[in-house]
């Protein structure tokens, strides 16, 4: 008998051919599908006509994403043998990721603020160099920034969904090294940009190794990486305390790096600051939202039994993000630091949200840790990415002013502009009639009905701590005299012109009329297990 | 006796005989000292000053290097497919064309930016 | 055969030899691993010498057979010269890094089908591993460590390019080879070496898989860096490449290495492609052929073809440029193998899955490749027709002789400027031949 036959019935035997439902991961696969020829049309086509096409194609692909997620709503499963969570939350947030994103690559593709784009033209150009004065005289661009964003937003749809461990860490890898690369590609002050590029990365491998290691542990303690499994093994409380309590810590210090929450918050400042801003405003609303996805799918799911272990650690984490971001946010002079300060603390607040755990609405049936996470992150992603645009806009000849200084009096300059910047302060800040307040409301209501009432006392008062910092550039705009060399507000094309509208409308609905969507997140909120 | 033994068995037979073949060589030959013996070879001319660790050298090698892992990484994904090639049917055909078509685009990326040009 | 495979970790058949047994066929393998080294060297001595009409060594030994061996010692005599700018430790230790594995690849070669030693019932074969062909690539891959340290550590420019180089180029031409095998596992079912060698009692994967065993036999020339492929000790460039500053019984290590590798290619080869120990077709006949210990001279007799042509290659093919070797690597040997790859899988699956007959599938698939290549042709004609029309209005670009501060030839397609006063004489007496073509 020849080896061949036998060996293949044997594996027949003991080989289940898996399957795989594409229709369920069809946002993703469409997202993938367009960053894929999108490196192709980079390979292929000339460099005329790249950036419309890259443009358009990457919208058509965030809105067929959208439109089959839309398709899948309500789907309660899991996919591609079991690594793949098709439930409320994972829909709700890939759905969240792919309406932010659209405005991200809207302000990405902005060219009229700057001859070339806010890309440079030559990423491996030396700054300073001839080459790259050469390069940037005839105006081209890097178009790999849009492939490259694709790729990080199929990565950050994957993330929230992943229902096992070594997928979770996969898609936080393909979220993250196109996310590298993008902060390095600043048109102007490219070394700021670069730096902040290498420090991301080598911060961003370093909680990659700790993610890992955490799930090395997990997988040690329980004998899988399934996300249900790991929740069986802690339930029968089988296995080794150490392995458990070491794993969790780790793999929460790879979530919470990402999302940007003390004490691992300290890359956000300088990479928000150096980055392209539209690049800042795209990662600071995107991967922030799918990263408490995942923060919530292994806490709840995978960690759900070890509630009383974990939630007196993230007490602690969400009093020292809120207090670290929004008192170290005082002392900045720089939007873009603000900003990033502002992001830390908002990081913190949502946190509190979170250790309401299951807690449950007794009229809707909604956790409402979760639900009120995801309709925080909705309003808060909007919020960064219209702030983000609107730093683009104020320009003085070295590019853009970010400094504070450069922004005193410019409601003279341009009423509207400050009127919209004010409006993302404010519901930044959490003034009712903004989504920032509904938003606010919703996680310190879930955190008091978690038993968590001194977090929310911490919370509203860093809450108005933060409002002070607000307040502080809305002064600083409307009520300071204009510097006399200050910057001028740049007009721009109707790209970032329809990325602030839309954050402007979404920003305003969700502050005035909110119940919609709040169902929507009381829904969505039940995690398949 | 376990299959692997054996490979440990001759890889002690040959790291012996490299050690001794490297010892033997120390006493074997002669010893006549002569600075410039112990200068690098440069065909003659002063050897040029080098910095620890050989210094820069170019970028190409590095690219080379990434480009060998993605398609190694590659090679090693396409070894058990192939065992149980069989076993799979098309389901595994059709998940490796998916896999390697993915591939090829960022090949076929790399090739039309120039990163398999060496001049 | 077995189908304990994937149930068990070991292959049936192997793990079960008594301790003696096993040191008797390492110490066998290893003895046979210097003999053929030895023997190697001499023969590729004789051999480039016929080629080139002269006799070759000749004094040492019946035929100067102990050329090598005398060779050796000579070496061993030599001084140990460790340069003052080197790594010391990883200097010594690089060129043990490169021999070891190279010993141990051939662990899982097998030389011959199960015979009787000293009454006890065994396999020409040290061991076998259900991922032998694995182990096989990965303990070469260690070897490529040796060759990188020794350039690095040595302190000196030459053998840094040189390591450099190795390197690059060795792990280029493993993707390649790697694809290669792609194939064979594919209809074997297996990476255990002695099961490929069972699989193939009905027809060699030389035949099935041709385009496989080519890519293989290419890449295994330029892994092991051997002429056409020999770029890493280019003379004229980089005096010996990563051994430069290695003397004595050192030398003598990288040596064996080298020569070790291309037997162990040449095994492969020999294993995965050409049916093992079968015995080829004609004598195959015999029932007796395949069996007791016939089977390792046909194994010895398929390796030595390869070193022939190892040798035959050095002797006639010029050392390709750099470029023109990674070039080929990558832009023709990976996406051929790949497609191949591709190719193989369908057919195989349509033959399983659908009971398509493989004639059929040739047929069909012959239609589409006469369709595809008539296409590239009308595509080619065109591309050719467009670039006369660009090659017209080309102007000549203008020669600068001291481009980059050194003094350099015209590129192809520039033109020499005329030589004032000096230009008739020169131009006359004419030693620079491409010169004179480029002015024709």
């Amino acid at each position: 008998m020849s080896a061949l036959s036998v060996s293949a019935t044997f594996a027949a035997a003991e080989f289940q051919t898996p399957s795989i439902e594409y229709s369920k991961l069809m946002p993703m696969l469409i997202v993938f599908g367009v960053a894929l020829v999108g490196v192709l049309i980079e390979a292929f086509m000339g460099r005329t006509g790249r950036h419309q096409v890259q443009l358009i194609l990457s919208i058509a692909g965030l809105v067929a994403a959208f439109v089959s997620v839309t398709m899948l709503a309500g789907d309660n499963q899991i996919a591609a043998v079991g690594a793949v969570a098709v439930d409320g939350p994972a829909l709700f947030l890939q759905g969240t990721i792919l309406l932010l994103a659209i405005p991200g690559v809207l302000t990405m593709a902005e060219r009229s603020l700057d001859r070339g784009g806010v890309f440079t033209s030559a990423g491996s150009s030396t700054p300073g160099s001839e080459h790259e004065r050469v390069l940037t005289a005839t105006g081209v661009t890097q178009t790999e920034v849009f492939p490259l964003t694709m790729f990080a937003v199929g990565g950050m749809l994957l993330f929230p969904a992943a229902n096992d461990l070594l997928t979770m860490f996969v898609a936080l890898e393909v979220l993250s090294l196109p996310l590298y690369l993008l902060c390095g590609l600043a048109r102007r002050r490219r070394l700021l940009s670069q730096e902040a590029s290498l420090k991301y990365f080598l911060l961003g491998a370093f909680s990659s190794a700790f993610f890992l290691y955490g799930i090395a542990l997990l997988y040690g303690y329980s004998g899988t990486v399934r996300l249900s499994g790991i929740a069986e093994a802690v339930s029968s409380n089988s296995g080794s305390d150490t392995l458990l309590m070491t794993g969790t810590a780790l793999l929460a210090v790879g979530l919470l790096f990402k999302v940007g929450a003390a004490p691992f918050h300290s890359w956000t400042p300088d990479v928000y600051q150096g980055a392209p801003t539209p690049i800042t405003g795209f990662m600071a609303a995107c991967t922030k939202v799918a990263a408490f996805g995942a923060l919530l799918r292994v806490l709840y799911v995978g960690l759900g039994g070890l509630a009383w272990q974990w939630e007196p650690v993230m007490w602690g984490v969400a009093i020292l993000t809120m207090v670290v971001g929004s008192v170290v946010a005082l002392t900045q002079t720089d939007v873009k630091r603000m900003l990033a300060y502002s992001s830390i603390a908002h990081a913190g607040f949502i946190l509190t949200g979170l250790v309401a755990t299951d807690t449950v609405d007794p009229d809707t049936g909604a956790v409402l840790g979760v639900s009120s996470v995801l309709f925080y992150l909705l309003a808060y992603g909007f919020i960064t990415i219209g702030a983000f645009a609107v730093v683009t806009l104020v320009r003085d000849a070295g590019g853009e002013a970010t400094h504070l200084s450069q922004w005193a009096g410019l409601a003279r300059r341009s009423p509207l502009v400050a009127a919209v910047f004010t409006l993302f302060l404010a519901a930044f800040a959490g003034i009712p009639l903004t989504s920032g307040f509904t938003g606010k409301f919703a996680v310190f209501s879930a955190a008091i009905a978690g038993d968590a009432a001194p977090l929310v006392v911490i919370g509203v008062v860093m809450s108005a701590v933060a409002a002070f910092f607000y307040f502080r550039v809305v002064v600083l705009m409307f009520f300071n005299a204009p510097a006399p060399d200050g910057p001028a507000v740049a007009v721009p094309s109707p790209l970032t012109t329809v990325a602030i509208t839309l954050s402007v409308a979404v920003t305003v609905l969700l502050g005035v009329w909110p119940t919609q969507v709040l169902d929507l997140a009381d829904r969505a909120s039940q995690f398949v297990r | 006796m376990n299959s692997y033994v054996p490979i440990l068995v001759l890889g002690a037979l040959s790291l012996g005989f490299a050690v001794v073949s490297i010892g033997a060589g120390a006493l074997t030959g002669p010893k006549r000292y002569n600075r410039a013996k112990l200068d690098a070879y440069e065909c003659g001319i002063e050897p040029t000053p080098q910095p620890v660790g050989g210094g820069r050298f170019p970028v190409k090698y590095y690219l080379t290097a990434m480009l060998f892992i993605i398609f190694d990484i590659e090679i090693v994904f396409l070894y058990p497919w192939a065992v149980h090639f069989d076993a799979l049917g098309i389901f595994g055909l059709v998940e490796m064309v998916l896999f390697i078509v993915t591939l090829l685009a960022a090949y076929a990326y790399v090739w039309r930016r120039g990163g398999l040009e060496w001049d | 055969m077995n189908g304990t495979l994937l149930a068990s970790p070991e292959v049936s058949g192997f793990g079960g030899d008594p301790w003696w047994l096993v040191v008797i066929k390492a110490v066998a393998i290893f003895v046979f691993l210097v003999v053929m080294t030895l023997f190697a060297i001499w023969a590729e001595r004789r051999v480039v010498g016929r080629m080139q009409q002269r006799i070759g060594p000749n004094r040492v030994g019946p035929f100067g057979l102990l050329q090598s061996l005398a060779d050796g010692i000579k070496l061993a005599l030599k001084e140990d010269i460790v340069p003052k700018a080197a790594d010391k430790a990883v200097f010594i230790l690089a060129p043990i890094i490169a021999a070891t594995p190279a010993f141990l690849s051939f662990a899982v070669i097998p030389f011959g089908p199960e015979v009787s030693i000293f009454g006890h019932q065994t396999r020409l074969q040290l061991t076998d591993l259900p991922v032998a062909v694995l182990y096989v690539l990965a303990v070469a891959s260690v070897g490529i460590y040796g060759i990188v340290l020794a350039g690095w550590s040595s302190g000196s420019t030459y053998p840094l390019l040189g390591g450099l180089r190795s390197s690059a180029q060795m792990i280029s031409y493993e993707v390649a080879m790697g694809l290669s095998f792609v194939g064979v596992f594919l209809y074997a079912g297996s990476m255990s070496t002695s099961e490929i060698v069972n699989a193939q009692a009905h027809g060699w994967y030389a035949v099935l898989l041709a385009p496989s065993f080519v890519i293989y036999v290419i890449a295994m020339i330029g892994e092991t860096n051997r002429a056409p492929f020999d770029l890493p000790e280019a003379e004229g460039e980089l005096v010996g490449g990563f051994h430069t500053e290695y003397s004595s019984l050192k030398f003598a290590l990288f040596f064996l290495a080298e020569y070790i590798n291309m037997v162990t290619v040449s095994a492969l080869a020999t294993t995965l492609f050409l049916g093992g120990w079968r015995a080829p077709w004609p004598v195959s006949l015999w029932d007796g052929a395949n069996q007791g210990w016939w089977p390792v001279l046909w194994f010895v007799a398929k390796l030595l073809m390869f070193l022939f042509v190892f040798i035959w290659l050095r002797g006639t093919l010029p050392r390709l440029r750099y470029d023109q070797f990674m070039k080929l690597g990558w832009k023709v040997l990976i996406p051929a193998a790949l497609g191949w790859l591709l190719l193989v899988a369908t057919v195989r699956a349509l033959n399983t899955e659908y009971n398509f007959d493989t004639r059929e599938i040739a047929l069909y698939g012959g239609i589409a490749a006469a369709a595809l290549i008539a296409v590239t042709f009308v595509w080619d004609l065109i591309a050719a027709r467009r670039d006369e029309e660009s090659a017209v209005e080309h102007e000549p670009e203008e020669f600068d002789a001291m481009a980059g501060g050194h003094p350099v030839p015209p590129m192809p397609g520039q033109s020499k400027p005329a030589l004032t006063g000096v230009g008739a004489t020169t131009t006359a007496a004419g030693p620079d031949h491409t010169a004179t073509e480029d002015d024709r």
